[in-house]
């Protein structure tokens, strides 16, 4: 393997570990607040193409950004009004959310634009790439790091840290906690824990509409039926792994964004494409088993 | 008048439909005592006390505070109102540290809402060195004796800067030294100008710390006292109208052959790696002998219960029930020799949304063939007929056998579990904690069976956190402590005392 093909998948791999990164980083607040939210999927899905369909009949990346995070929102909200106001079960309402974003992205798509498959267009404006002073100048770390677009270090320098602080070191966050805890050790000294799991459902809408936003014009400029490909699941996946934590979150997102990279990468190889699409996911399921593994010799068993 | 800090007037709550939980209470607290509210279960008195939290909504009635009229209605606003409550259950974050657990919802914080915990830990200092308090404030809660964090509860709220205290059972969770302790710290509370209400069940203690003592019955309160020439015969009369035997009559009998015995058993820790919940455990309980079992919560009791159900498994030693090993049998093997009462009586011990006709079915459903019916199918008729023997000669109060097991209260339930469990018929009965928060009346009543049960030859092995429960009704007692039986005791030969130092791991009589 040439040291450029190196260097291109892990470039690739911090590029596409982005939209698994935010969906981890937002699930992360319901998985704290005790509500078991597998609509991250849909939440990506759906984000990814109203970002698309915000810059086409906008003009303008900001705009897209601002669709993109709406329709997050917007899938978040109806979650939370299933899930908290209804009090419908948390899985049938992700099952049901999933499903929606699913068909209703690729009804829309083909009634918008009239396209099947996949969404290109010279209208779709991806989010600026940066070029960084100092960064582009040192020799390796340029040719992986430099020349993303800005939400790439957004979500490295500004969320991961913030949502590291807000978790860990504030009034909000403790009591986050508290309620996925203990709910009823919450409400007994006056915490509203309803209003703490809608507000995480909410943060989770809008860090998931950053991650899908990030895939369909950042990381590509396109949207295709069902282009988040069980990224959200994969988050959902890290998150109960890493019960929770921001960092390790943000390690086996990478790894994941690895092992994709990876698998683009020797696509120009003799291996099956199917094949290298499956690294990834092969490498949750490993990281799930060795994962169960670890838990059971240390006997963790119910009686 | 202005002497008491809460005035309850005519409180009135109604649970729907027709449940009329307070009949019009008034209740007059004045500042600075310790007073207790005794009565059975479902008298009143919880509800009563919620009513002053926040957490029930009264349908009718007025508190006054300090002479003022006040509106209660969210725990929150009664902590603003200077009163708080210790639940029975603790409302306490298991992986949080004690600092985090007693400053969580009232956090000092900058105007980021960025934690400011050194803060808190100063404001904590003055109240932990008042009272004399010790424990770790960077330690999870969950690592914490149950006593600890009891103590966290109560500081939690002197954090708060609470003056009225309602404390909801205290001493139910505790060994008698801790209650002792509890006692002691009450005390000092009382001489910092604190209020404390007192919510038990447990004669004796009432009366050692109360200043004033309310009875109440049924929704109305009986009387308010101060606690002057009062006595345990006066209380439970007042609390019953009518005689309750609070020493079971128990006749002498001889114990006959060995039914269950216990040699060497251990029983791995299924969380914690390389301990044993129960260490070389052994002893046996013959035909006609009730065994008592003590041991503060945690102890291994539990464990020594599930095992012999074969709940656990045993990783060593054997446990013979009439002389054959049952040590590799199924649970639903075991159970065809075994009547257990389990200590879980909502979970493991019923299905709360069943009826009591299915509750009353199970484990006879394999047990006996008096359910047969054709083809080898239940019968539902018979099923019907011993659902209302039971009622009948358990004295259950609910409406008929369609009832569902969630609708009674828990004495009632208990009642219906302990009455299927006797009328399997074996030679050995386990009860784990029979009458925990049950009231005096279904206490008396099942100790009352209990006893009968072993009159007629029946080995009983009784699982209790309370003492008196064990003294009164005990052949023979033995005592957990850290997995270990650390002492074997005749109750007329012993006091409460002595087997309160084993309990607590004070004194030890291991030979190994």
């Amino acid at each position: 393997m040439s040291w450029n093909l190196i260097l291109t998948i892990l470039s690739s791999a911090f590029s596409a570990s982005i939209p698994v990164l935010l969906a981890g980083m937002g699930g992360l607040f319901t998985h704290h607040a005790n509500v078991f939210n597998i609509s991250l999927e849909g939440m990506l899905l759906v984000s990814a193409f109203t970002a698309v369909a915000g810059t086409m009949s906008t003009g303008s990346w900001v705009m897209g950004l601002v669709y993109g995070m709406l329709g997050s929102v917007f899938v978040s909200l109806l979650f939370a009004f299933f899930v908290l106001k209804i009090q419908m079960g948390e899985f049938i309402t992700g099952i049901a959310i999933n499903t929606l974003a699913t068909g209703g992205t690729t009804y829309f798509m083909r009634q918008m634009f009239n396209v099947k498959g996949t969404l290109t267009s010279p209208d779709i404006v991806s989010i600026p790439k940066w070029d960084i002073p100092i960064l582009r100048d040192i020799p390796v770390l340029s040719d992986i790091l430099n020349g993303q677009p800005w939400l790439f270090y957004f979500a490295f320098l500004v969320v991961i840290p913030l949502v590291y602080i807000v978790l860990y070191k504030t009034r909000f966050g403790l009591r986050l906690r508290a309620t996925g805890f203990e709910a009823k050790a919450a409400d007994a000294v006056g915490i509203k824990s309803h209003s703490y799991r809608l507000i995480a459902i909410l943060i989770c809408g809008v860090l998931c509409g950053l991650g899908g936003s990030y895939l369909s014009i950042g990381y590509m400029r396109m949207f295709s039926e069902n282009m988040s490909s069980g990224r959200g699941w994969i988050a959902i996946a890290i998150i109960l792994l890493t019960k929770g934590q921001p960092l390790k979150i943000m390690m086996l997102a990478l790894v994941f964004g690895f092992c994709e990279g990876l698998g683009m990468s020797l696509q120009g190889y003799e291996i099956p494409v199917q094949f290298t699409y499956m690294l990834p996911y092969v490498a949750t399921i490993i990281a799930l088993f060795l994962d169960s593994r670890k838990k059971k010799s240390v006997g963790n068993k119910k009686a | 008048m202005e002497n008491n800090v809460v005035e309850m007037r005519d409180i009135v709550k109604i649970f729907p439909p027709d449940n009329v939980a307070l009949k019009r209470v008034s209740l007059s607290i004045k500042k600075g005592e310790i007073h207790s509210i005794i009565g059975e279960n479902g008298a009143g008195k919880s509800t009563l006390m919620k009513v002053l939290y926040g957490l029930e909504k009264a349908n009718q009635g007025e508190i006054f505070l300090g002479g003022v009229h006040k509106q209660i209605s969210t725990p929150k606003e009664a902590v603003d109102c200077g009163i708080g409550m210790v639940h029975q259950e603790f409302m306490l974050v298991g992986v949080y540290t004690v600092l985090e657990n007693i400053v969580l919802g009232d956090e000092p914080c900058n105007a980021l809402g960025m934690l400011k915990l050194d803060a808190a830990r100063d404001k904590l200092k003055n109240i932990l060195e008042q009272f004399h308090f010790d424990f770790p404030l960077d330690e999870q809660v969950q690592n914490l004796s149950v006593a600890a964090q009891q103590k966290i509860e109560i500081v939690k709220l002197l954090y708060r800067n609470v003056d009225i205290l309602i404390l909801d059972e205290p001493t139910a969770v505790l060994a008698p030294q801790e209650a002792d302790e509890l006692f002691k710290l009450l005390e000092q509370l009382k001489q910092a100008g604190k209020t404390i209400l007192f919510i038990s069940h447990k004669l004796d203690e009432v009366l050692r710390i109360s200043d004033t003592i309310t009875v109440m019955r049924r929704g109305e309160r009986v009387w308010t006292k101060p606690n002057q020439g009062l006595d345990k015969i006066a209380l439970s009369n007042a609390m019953v109208g009518r005689d309750v035997m609070l020493t079971v009559e128990k006749p002498e009998t001889v114990p006959g052959d060995t039914v269950l015995e216990f040699d060497g058993v251990s029983v791995k820790s299924p969380l914690v790696p390389g301990k044993l919940d129960n260490d070389r455990v052994s002893f046996s309980v013959r035909a006609g002998e009730i065994l008592g079992v003590a041991g503060v919560e945690g102890n291994g009791q539990y464990e020594m219960v599930q095992a012999l159900i074969g709940a656990l498994p045993i990783c060593a030693g054997n446990i013979r029930l009439m002389g054959r090993d049952i040590s590799k049998d199924a649970i639903r093997e075991r159970r065809r020799q075994i009547s257990y009462i389990s200590q879980d009586r909502k979970r493991s011990g019923s299905s709360q949304t069943d009826t009591l006709t299915d509750n009353v079915t199970m484990t006879h459903h394999y047990v006996s063939g008096r359910l047969k019916g054709k083809l080898g199918l239940l019968s539902v008729r018979k099923m019907r007929k011993l659902c209302d023997e039971i009622i009948e000669n358990y004295q259950v109060k609910c409406k008929n056998s369609s009832t569902r097991m969630m609708e009674l209260s828990g004495g009632n339930q208990q009642k219906v579990i302990i009455g299927r469990e006797i009328e399997l018929g074996c030679r050995l009965l386990v009860a784990d904690q029979p009458v925990r928060g049950l009231d005096v009346g279904s206490i008396e009543y099942i100790h009352k069976k209990i006893v009968e049960e072993r009159n007629k030859g029946v080995a009983v092995l009784l699982v209790s956190a309370d003492l008196d429960e064990l003294f009164s009704l005990s052949d023979r007692i033995v005592v957990f402590h850290n997995g270990r039986l650390v002492a074997q005791r005749r109750p007329d030969e012993t006091t409460r005392e002595e087997i309160g130092e084993f309990m607590l791991g004070a004194r030890s009589e291991l030979n190994d």
